[in-house]
């Protein structure tokens, strides 16, 4: 049997690159150390080549249908990989001046990169296990890097219990979705659902808990609760990549799982995804009414994007290959302008809490005339995020709206209901962030701000994003209307 | 009932007595022997169903490694003053949760898998098992490889305990927690300002 | 033999783990219930692979038990660890000590 190298190039690139750095750090000494981070960031950029090649080449199907690279695939890799570079990017400065362990982290964090590559393009349940494992153990590493932080090493407990359980709920779903199909094949999977077997009620509730273990992933509701500690007690980079990367992988298998194997049954998933997005996005929008910590915001404002993206799952239907298609196609858009604004807002983050270790919203007064930059930065991720005009953002959500109105339904505008109220609830506590930005003094100690020129351009090229796909959406939207699902072979 | 039959369940109760005793133990240490016990047993139910090649594997890594693991997580995370309550005072939930899911488990699994039944019990060979791993698989094998070594290198670095460079330098988090919306009105007071600082200086100064 | 005596032995253990997750204190003995469960449902790959799919090639079943012994291993080494860290802090490893943040 030849293997496909070209198909699983971007990983591979990754995997040398983690062991170069993992070398790198053993070799170098003292200040030296943050060479790892340009060498990392040149294995990513020889990843995004990779990946470029790859969507002319899609698709491919490789290791006997269990590792698909179609355009969905590599849509989502190169939405990693940018966001892998961004993270990087504000890394840099503030691994390199809390004297952490920078090769360490470089490596763990590439690691989990190879794991959230593979996520969109695995076919089979083995395959999608080991990525989603291989996204959550070196999280659960970098979470508690703050070794004597009380914090951090709280963040860590808590996150990795939750892991564990949940991945023994999915697994122990796997197992008896294994034992009623005799495959771990996605589309086996589907072809035996969408037979007599999908009407059985433990293979049906097999199927919920498969979910539920993405259901960690990605926050929602009831499976939330470990992602404010979580981000509030890690080093802000990490949090950035929680926020954004692991998120938008959990998507990324949701998505695979759902709309390939587990699609025959839409009907019995599809509502209850669809409530949970309703419970999901007011959850995470009321109780982020109440925050102090701009980290903790951001974490229920994640929460609660969450629940918008998880809207689409709600229109699934089995056999209804349009409405199934946009209801995709809506995900992807939204997470590639969630990771375009919400990294960004974890930059400015970064930037203000070095050095002077402000975090609280109650900090950010007065930011206006200590870093303009970053104040305006912010203030442009804060809209986007809430759904302004010209921002990339309202795009997004009516992305979710087209979905909708593909073929209306009484739930679906029920779902769509909810999204409009709840974007009007979080302009609530973004325009309070805003507010303390531009109109309360500063503290009279509070120094100006120097961000780290890697974090600047982060920032200004994010910001840039936002606002030219907020007037031009045909620049992401257009390919991702030719993503789609290829079928194993 | 066949002879094989009877051996699975005697091997079935021991493992499941274990198991009961696991989460029961009033005694760490007497936990982690019948968690080993426990996972002796279940590689002994993979004997019966004829997985001589995962019985192996479980005796090795799971007895041999992840059980004297445990013993030594529990011999080094030992409460420094008298003997603690292990049980949170969520027992009764956990029994109800517990109980209802296995009442539910097994009345979906009968109907669903009463009626197969096989005369012989036979597996695939240790030769098509290896030459699945190396040939079908090994794509998640090359990628768990990756994982194991993450974990290795995460491991140490959490549990060494360094002096100097890096790691012990990092400052406290300070949090503010949201408006209290449990009965707790005053606890962000506490949390935001000196609580961390104190109690670092009283654990981690150890 | 019939699926039905390992898969109720896998059903027990399950539901014995998520005794021990809501009941236990210590985080190292929740971590030990994540174990049993995730046993139960090895126990589970290992039925249907032997019992109602012997002649499957790729070996499915019984492949996906042994990678899941590995990265049950892996959990443990990495989890342990940060049970020791948090100890080291806080000098306990009780989860319902450790609730410095809420809401």
């Amino acid at each position: 049997m030849a293997i496909d190298w070209l198909a699983i190039a971007p990983e591979v690139a990754l995997t040398v690159t983690a062991l170069l750095v993992l070398a790198a750090d053993l070799a170098l000494r003292g200040d030296a150390k943050q060479l790892v981070n340009p060498l990392a960031m040149i294995g990513t950029v020889v990843a995004i080549v990779f990946a470029v090649v790859l969507w002319a080449e899609a698709p491919r199907v490789a290791f006997e249908g269990q590792y698909v690279v179609d355009s969905f695939a590599v849509a989502f890799k190169l939405l990693f990989l940018g966001t892998l570079l961004a993270i990087l990017a504000i890394s840099a400065r503030y691994f390199a001046e809390g004297r952490y362990f920078q090769g360490e982290y470089y490596f763990l964090l590439l690691t989990a990169f190879i794991g959230m590559l593979l996520m969109p393009s695995a076919r089979d349940l083995l395959v999608l296990f080991i990525a989603l494992e291989t996204v959550s153990v070196p999280a659960f590493v970098m979470v508690g890097m703050r070794k004597r932080d009380l914090y951090s090493s709280e963040a860590a407990l808590k996150f990795f219990l939750i892991g564990v359980l949940s991945a023994a709920l999915m697994l122990f779903g796997m197992s008896m979705v294994y034992g009623f199909t005799g495959t771990t094949r996605l589309e086996g999977i589907a072809q035996a659902l969408a037979g007599d077997a999908g009407s059985v009620p433990l293979l049906l509730g097999s199927v919920m808990l498969v979910i539920v273990g993405f259901g960690f992933k990605i926050s929602a509701v009831p499976f939330h609760f470990w992602a404010p500690d979580t981000y509030a007690g890690s080093p802000l980079p990490v949090a950035a990549m929680l926020a954004v990367a692991s998120k938008a992988a959990g998507f990324a298998g949701l998505l695979t799982i759902a709309f390939v194997a587990f699609e025959p049954v839409a009907d019995v998933w599809a509502p209850v995804l669809g409530v949970l997005a309703i419970l999901t996005m007011t959850l995470g929008n009321l109780v982020a009414l109440q925050q102090r910590d701009l980290i903790r915001l951001l974490a229920y404002s994640s929460i609660a994007q969450a629940g918008y993206m998880l809207i689409p799952f709600g229109l699934a239907r089995p056999g209804a290959e349009v409405v199934n298609q946009a209801a995709v196609r809506a995900v992807l858009f939204y997470l590639i302008a969630y990771a375009v604004m919400n990294v960004g807002a974890f930059a400015v983050a970064i930037g203000v809490n070095r050095r002077t270790g402000e975090r609280s919203i109650r900090d950010y007064a007065g930011l206006g005339t200590r870093s303009p930059l970053l104040a305006l930065a912010m203030t442009v991720f804060l809209l986007s995020l809430g759904g302004a005009p010209l921002t990339v953002g309202l795009w997004a959500k009516f992305a979710i709206i087209e979905a909708v109105a593909v073929e209306v339904t009484v739930f679906g505008l029920v779902m769509a209901s909810f999204l409009v109220v709840n974007s009007v609830i979080a302009f609530f506590y973004y325009l309070r962030v805003i507010r303390e930005i531009w109109f309360e003094p500063a503290a009279a100690e509070a120094p100006r701000l120097q961000p780290a020129l890697s974090l600047s351009v982060v920032v200004v090229v994010l910001m840039v994003g936002t606002i030219l796909l907020g007037v031009l959406p045909g620049l992401v939207a257009d390919p991702t209307v030719v993503t789609t699902f290829a079928t194993g072979g | 009932m066949t002879a094989h039959d009877l051996v699975f369940v005697i091997v079935g109760l021991v493992t499941a007595v274990s198991a009961i005793l696991v989460v029961t133990s009033r005694h760490l240490m007497h936990a982690a022997l019948y968690l080993a016990l426990t996972l002796t047993g279940i590689g002994g139910v993979f004997l019966v169903l004829g997985a001589g090649f995962i019985a192996l594997v479980q005796v090795v890594v799971y007895v041999g490694a992840v059980a004297v693991l445990f013993l030594f997580g529990l011999m080094l995370t030992r409460a420094p003053i008298g003997r603690e309550a292990l049980d949170s005072q969520n027992r009764g939930l956990g029994l109800a949760v517990a109980g209802a899911l296995f009442v539910l488990l097994a009345a979906l699994i009968i109907p669903a898998f009463g009626g197969e039944s096989t005369a012989e019990v036979t597996g695939p060979t240790i030769e098509a098992i290896g030459i699945a791993i190396f040939a079908d698989w090994v794509l998640p094998f090359e990628v768990l490889s990756m994982l194991l070594l993450a974990a290795l290198i995460g491991a140490i670095l959490l549990a060494r305990r360094e002096a100097g460079e890096s790691g012990t330098e990092a400052e406290v988090t300070r949090i503010e927690m949201g408006e209290a919306l449990a009965d707790e009105p005053d606890r962000h007071e506490a949390v935001g300002t000196s609580a961390p600082a104190g109690e670092l200086g009283a654990g981690g100064g150890r | 033999m019939s699926p039905l005596g390992p898969l109720l032995l896998a059903a027990l253990l399950f539901s014995i783990g998520v005794y021990g997750v809501i009941a236990r204190r210590n985080a190292v003995l929740v971590l030990m219930s994540v174990e049993l469960m995730l046993n139960a449902v090895n126990i589970n790959l290992v039925a249907f692979q032997n019992l109602l799919f012997p002649a499957e090639l790729a070996v499915s079943g019984q492949m996906f038990a042994l990678f899941i012994i590995g990265v049950a291993a892996a959990e443990v080494g990495v989890g342990l660890a940060i049970v020791f860290n948090l100890f080291r802090n806080r000098a306990t490893v009780n989860v319902d000590d450790v609730d410095l943040m809420r809401w």
